[in-house]
């Protein structure tokens, strides 16, 4: 039974239909799969700290390289937030104002040619963030460490900006695009 | 050694600062006048105690976008006015994530009266977490054409009964699937919202 029509749907949810219906999708086992994980939580399997020097020596390695300074080591597992979600078994860091997580963002563009994310952790710069296609061919993926907060974001898909189909969308359309929303939590 | 680290942790700190600030700088794309404008507007934002770093979010999203300086200028000082509700209607004390979703909440229709509520409920102050995961959640339900007084209400009554943060991230997931399956998104989210707080009191 259907008591809306499709094309009567907002633009923001409609592009999130549009790329869950995309042909190549196998099947719509795959598709529940994708909400499945998008409604899975990251839970916190185990939290090892560093000892005090090697703490400090990681921190100033780190944060010469990419300014962050890690002074622990967290697992999570896979199956958070969306099509966002924090990856297993990868180091989380913390910087001085907080913890920092590891998030895989992944989008399904079997079509596209080249993906990338941008967001207010990117200044929205579509150059920063490339997405790797993964083996299957039809996955894009690219991790980013962000600290916890909130995070407005979209994919761009061959240059066009989409919301990702997997996660809360934001109300401000300022812009024309709708952007997705994330929550980068610790626990 | 000793020395070593710490000249190393001083470099680390000073570059830490620069990237940071490179961070929280305008795009080059924007003219003068709309710059001088918008840094006016951050600095306001900044004095007020304001989170300053989401309206320079918000001019880069628009320079990519391709909006042009003036709608830029309105997106910036309108999100800083949101900001200042928000930051009115849920309390000073909340981090930046709760007034940026609250500032959301605002442009979705929720009033500061029910955003005073929602931050407030009946069961206890929510974590900052919980209270950003419930306000982004609402703020979906809404741009799926769900009522904006049916998303409140649905969102307040998971707070009142101490919803986690996986409890909202659920039901927004369930109520796409249904959506997806041709549903109604009011009558999902009403359904939603039951099966996770029982029926209503008689």
């Amino acid at each position: 039974m259907r008591d809306h029509e499709p094309d009567r749907l907002p633009e923001s949810l409609a592009l999130a239909v549009d790329l869950m219906r995309q042909e190549e999708v196998p099947s719509a086992e795959w598709r529940d799969e994708l909400l499945r994980r998008a409604s899975a939580e990251p839970r916190l399997m185990r939290r090892v700290t560093l000892s005090v020097p090697w703490a400090i020596a990681a921190g100033v390695l780190c944060a010469a390289l990419g300014g962050a300074a890690v002074v622990g080591v967290t697992r999570y597992s896979a199956g958070a937030a969306s099509a966002a979600r924090v990856a297993d078994g990868v180091a989380a860091s913390t910087t001085a104002n907080g913890m920092m997580l590891p998030v895989t963002f992944s989008v399904v563009a079997p079509n596209a040619a080249s993906v990338s994310i941008v967001g207010d952790f990117n200044r929205w710069n579509p150059a920063a963030l490339p997405m790797r296609r993964s083996p299957d061919g039809r996955t894009w993926q690219v991790e980013v460490r962000l600290p916890l907060g909130l995070y407005a974001y979209a994919f761009m898909i061959d240059g066009r900006l989409a919301p990702d189909p997997a996660a809360p969308h934001a109300a401000a359309d300022d812009f024309g695009t709708p952007n997705s929303m994330l929550v980068v939590r610790g626990s | 050694m000793r020395h070593a680290l710490i000249a190393a942790a001083l470099s680390a700190a000073l570059f830490g600062g620069a990237a940071k600030a490179q961070a929280r700088a305008l795009p080059d794309r924007l003219s003068a006048p709309a710059r001088a404008t918008l840094e006016r507007t951050i600095d306001s934002a900044r004095t007020a105690g304001l989170p300053v770093g989401p309206l320079y979010d918000k001019a880069s999203e628009g320079v990519l976008k391709g909006a042009g300086d003036d709608q830029i200028v309105r997106a910036v000082r309108s999100l800083a006015r949101s900001l200042a509700d928000a930051r009115a209607a849920v309390g000073t004390s909340s981090d930046g994530s709760v007034l940026t979703a609250a500032a959301s909440a605002l442009a979705a229709g929720v009033t500061p009266v029910d955003l005073r509520r929602l931050a407030h409920p009946s069961s206890g102050e929510p974590s900052a977490s919980t209270l950003a995961t419930a306000l982004v959640t609402l703020v979906d339900l809404v741009t799926k054409r769900v009522p904006v007084a049916m998303a409140t209400t649905s969102i307040q009554s998971l707070l009142d009964r101490r919803a986690t943060d996986q409890q909202f991230t659920s039901l927004r997931a369930d109520v796409d699937r249904d959506i997806l399956a041709g549903r109604a998104p009011e009558a999902s989210v009403v359904e939603r919202v039951r099966a996770r707080t029982g029926p209503p009191p008689s």
